[in-house]
């Protein structure tokens, strides 16, 4: 999903000034990362705003852990020990405490019923049947089984990213999927794992990144945050309050009738504790 | 719907050959027991095995070995069992695809019914019509007339059966009333599904569980049905009012087995958390536990000699069958429990009455670098060593340390593989595939056959092994002409000839090995013992069974060509010698390093030399004559081989330099440099 990195970056940056500001030590670092993306989005090429995001935040995450074991080498060369393994180790950063969270790949078997896990393996609930039967290591032999995705940490700020891009074969291109998918403001995630540290955690809606246009090469975004209780919505230079109601407008469309959308594609929510 | 007994043999798929290697008499399950039938009559239990042994065991207290007889024909798990006709006749349903008809006083079986594709995981029987119902993970339930099966031959297998669909996902449980009624079905759909057997129509579904359902129990009239499921509930049901009546939570894990007692009232279960209990259907707080086993339950089998029961046979994923008494338990005598008490922790038996013993399973496996021998660890961790060729255990090692027993047994060489192992039935499965099982050559002297004249020929793993197992089989010795050319024969007195040797020469098999055709998905298409292949039926099945790769090797006694290794010989870079033009050679991956040092000093060398000074034919007969014997000790002497900087080994042979040194992809290069000596 395509617009001018000029209007992605203010989303993007305006949405981080709101209700991370408190995870930002100082305003100056925001310019930092300003420059530091100038020479890649700094132009008015069409820019996807989650390939974008995922750059963010990996670069940041890349910065702080490279200047955390900068720091730690410094302190321990001037204690005169440096032990490798443990300056090698990359550290958790704000980045990872906000936004990782863990999935966990279950697999069940159906005759002795022994759940196997397997982390970060990405895949949807299915049964292991005819000739495609799960080995069992207990059972030591062919079995059915049912396999599942579950979310066994969650993180702090849930960002969801919604597939709106659909490679049409005919058309040999992609297309922009705008059908309407509901997105609530409170959110509470059922596919968590039995050994989850917090599966009853609520969230609510505190942004969107919506995509303006019909098709996924070109369009604009605009962003709606969520700031002490208001909606507000931010387009480029333009700030304005919107009510709550008017979120409704970016779930998509109904109907295929008009082509141009404007539609929820990255969703943050934010966890209650 | 016709189902016919033998799959057509034009329509199958690619041909495996199993073997298992095993004891001639196994005297206790191997592993778990997936079902339990008693025969009050006559004192007899019969256990379905996961070893794929169906055995019969005399359960008269006194008797110091109750071991009666093994039936066996399974290939892979037995399932479930149901003993009809008054104790006459068994009927079986495997993980083999297959449902058989026993005769369960003599133990041997009388038909196999092919309908099922996939593993057959329940059956039901109707007491009263002689009626079985078989199903499992194909989604099909198939009816049969128990009468009909007994009465089959070989010449008339057809049997008709009715088929009930309808089923969305795979079955794991299923009942049938005594009157043949009703038949309700299991799945990991959650849901039961209810027949009446008699029109095969649907009745209803009952929506209530929120996992597979496992187990399954009708009342006689099939008013009523208890289902066990993976959710950890017991529930009740009315069929009558097409709904859940009560859910008793009884167990922390899945529900897995079910009994009840005569008039309905008490349901004993078992499961996961290995745990069984008695509950009183009216009064769910009335439960008691009655033991507790060491392994998730498999199966209850209720001791129906008097009325209450006063003894419940156990099975579990562990190979013994424990008896425990259900005497001095009765709920209607105390109806009056508080509540602590009626859910005590503690057992009413800490010991059961008798124990039918089991004995260990395979549980883990190496197959070492000969590609022959395989060490093995089972259930009570003993180790044992076994020679995969001629199918036999070699020695046990006892309790040890099986990581280290692998270490130890280490060998710096490289076999192809060329068999694959399975463990399903707890004992070693072996088996053979077209694709490559004819991989593995091996020197006669390597492998410890030592010929009179000294010859070292090379061997071929499978093939022999092949022409092993089928030894006894009259087409791999009697000539492969027909009689026309027998009369040609005998003019020209040549029939002696036509006998051919029996087996490979090397080695045998024990004659009690079974020998199984497997299609390739995994349907048994026939099993015989390796002895029996001389039978009239036999021999006639295994004309139809036998794949075409097999008899090119069992019966034509062509053996397939050698492995060739591409390779490239170079000069050392330090060495003084120029570089000639890189050319690929080829070889039997099993020529030796020596044989390749021989060449080098041979071609390259003495051509280098011979190019220098140029010879006389004088000179080339001595050196016809060193030739004989010396070259290889002075190829030895004077040069070495490497590969990856490293200098070889003259008894290695290619496709171990290729495994241990080369690793890497793409055409083995090795490299020869003069010594200097």
């Amino acid at each position: 999903m395509a617009a001018e990195s000029r209007d992605l970056m203010t989303s993007f940056l305006l949405f981080f000034c709101e209700p991370f500001y408190t995870w930002m030590s100082s305003c100056a670092f925001i310019f930092f990362l300003f420059f530091l993306f100038a020479e890649l989005f700094d132009n008015y090429m069409q820019q996807d705003a989650h390939e974008f995001l995922n750059y963010l935040l990996n670069t940041i995450a890349d910065i702080l852990q490279e200047e955390k074991k900068q720091e730690r080498q410094n302190g321990k060369l001037k204690n005169g020990v440096l032990e490798g393994e443990e300056a090698c180790k990359p550290e958790a950063t704000w980045v990872h405490d906000i936004f990782q969270g863990t999935l966990t790949n279950e697999t069940r078997c159906l005759n002795c019923e022994t759940v196997t896990f397997c982390s970060n393996c990405f895949s949807n609930t299915e049964t292991l049947c005819s000739e495609y039967k799960y080995y069992c290591e207990q059972c030591c032999s062919k079995q059915e089984a049912q396999k599942r995705m579950r979310v066994k940490k969650l993180p702090m700020i849930l960002a969801l990213h919604l597939k709106r891009f659909k490679y049409m074969e005919q058309l040999h291109r992609y297309t922009k999927l705008s059908y309407r998918v509901v997105f609530p403001l409170e959110l509470r995630l059922f596919n968590t794992s039995g050994d989850a540290t917090n599966p009853d955690r609520m969230y609510d809606l505190v942004a969107v990144v919506v995509h303006c246009g019909s098709g996924p090469n070109r369009g604009h975004y605009i962003t709606i945050v969520k700031s002490h209780g208001f909606w507000l919505l931010f387009d480029d230079d333009i700030v304005e309050k919107i009510d709550p109601q008017a979120i409704e407008e970016f779930y998509g469309l109904t109907t295929d009738v008009s082509k141009n959308s404007e539609s929820g594609y990255i969703l943050f929510y934010q966890s209650r504790e | 719907m016709a189902a016919h007994h033998r799959a057509n043999p034009a329509a199958r798929r690619k041909v495996q050959v199993s073997y298992v290697i095993r004891d001639e008499v196994e005297r206790y399950n191997r592993s778990g027991v997936n079902a339990l039938q008693l025969d009050h009559s006559l004192n007899r239990l019969f256990t379905a095995g996961r070893d794929s042994i169906i055995r019969i065991w005399n359960v008269n207290q006194h008797k110091q070995d109750p071991y009666i007889a093994s039936m066996e024909h399974h290939t892979d798990w037995v399932n479930d069992i149901v003993l009809c006709c008054n104790g006459r006749t068994l009927i079986s349903a495997s993980s083999d695809t297959t449902v058989k008809v026993w005769n369960a006083h003599k133990g041997f079986c009388m038909s196999t019914l092919r309908t099922h594709k996939d593993y057959v995981k329940a059956l039901a029987y109707a007491k009263d019509k002689e009626q079985v119902a078989s199903a499992g993970l194909d989604r099909q339930i198939f009816l049969w007339d128990v009468n009909t099966l007994t009465a089959l031959t070989a010449s008339n297998n057809t049997v008709t059966t009715s088929s009930l669909s309808g089923n969305k996902d795979s079955i794991y449980s299923l009942a049938m009333n005594q009157m043949g009624t009703v038949i309700v079905s299991g799945s990991t759909e959650k849901v039961l599904r209810v027949w009446d057997p008699r029109t095969c129509a649907k009745l209803m579904k009952l929506k209530g569980h929120t996992d597979n359902v496992k187990s399954l129990l009708l009342n006689r009239d099939g008013t009523q049905c208890l289902s066990g499921s993976s959710d950890g509930t017991v529930r009740l049901w009315s069929l009558g009012q097409q709904r859940c009546i009560a859910t008793y939570r009884v167990h922390d894990e899945g529900v897995w087995a079910l009994q009840v007692n005569e008039c309905f009232t008490q349901v004993y279960s078992g499961g996961r958390d290995r745990k069984v209990y008695c509950t009183d259907l009216r009064n769910p707080d009335n439960r008691l536990l009655i033991c507790e086993e060491t392994a998730p339950v498999l199966k209850l089998e209720l001791d129906r000699s008097a009325d209450p029961p006063h003894a419940i046979w156990v099975s579990t994923t562990q190979s013994s069958v424990n008896k425990w008494s259900l005497k001095g338990h009765n709920f209607r005598l105390s109806g009056d429990y508080d509540n602590d008490c009626a859910v005590s922790l503690t057992p009413l038996c800490t010991q059961p009455d008798h124990v039918i013993k089991g004995g260990a399973s395979i549980i883990q496996y190496h197959i070492l670098n000969d590609k022959r021998h395989i060490l093995t660890k089972d259930t009570s961790n003993h180790v044992s060593y076994w020679d995969v060729l001629k199918a036999c255990k070699v020695e046990e090692l006892g309790v040890v340390d099986f990581e280290e027993e692998i270490k130890t047994h280490f060998k710096m060489l490289y076999v192809p593989n060329w068999f694959s192992v399975d463990l399903k039935i707890g004992m070693l499965t072996i088996t053979l595939e077209e694709n490559d099982c004819f991989a593995a050559w091996v020197s006669a002297k390597d492998a410890g056959f030592a010929s009179q004249d000294g010859a070292d020929p090379k061997l071929n793993f499978g093939g022999l092994l092949l022409q092993a197992l089928l030894e006894h089989w009259p087409r791999t010795h009697a000539g492969p002409l027909e009689e026309d050319d027998m009369e040609l024969n005998q003019v020209n007195g040549e029939n002696e000839n036509r006998v051919i040797q029996k087996g490979n020469g090397y080695f045998q098999v024990p004659p009690h090995t079974p020998v199984i055709f497997t299609e390739a998905g995994g349907r048994t298409l026939f099993r015989l013992l390796c002895r029996d292949a001389g039978g009239e039926t036999e021999s006639v099945l295994l004309n139809e069974t036998v794949p075409q790769w097999v008899v090119d090797v069992a019966v034509d006694k062509n053996m397939p060509k050698f492995n060739k290794i591409p390779f490239y010989l170079q000069p050392h870079s330090n060495s003084c010698t120029k570089t000639l033009k890189k050319d690929r050679l080829s070889a039997s991956d099993m020529l030796q390093v020596r044989k390749v040092m021989e060449h080098v000093y041979e071609k390259i060398i003495n051509a280098e030399n011979d190019s220098q000074t140029p010879n006389s034919p004088n000179n080339d007969k001595t050196r016809e004559m060193e030739k004989e014997e010396d070259i290889a000790m002075l190829a030895e002497e004077k040069i070495e081989l490497l590969c990856q900087d490293q200098v070889l080994d003259p008894n290695m042979d290619l496709r171990t330099v290729k495994h241990f040194i080369w690793k890497s992809g793409g055409d083995l290069t090795l490299h020869y440099r003069q010594k200097f000596l």
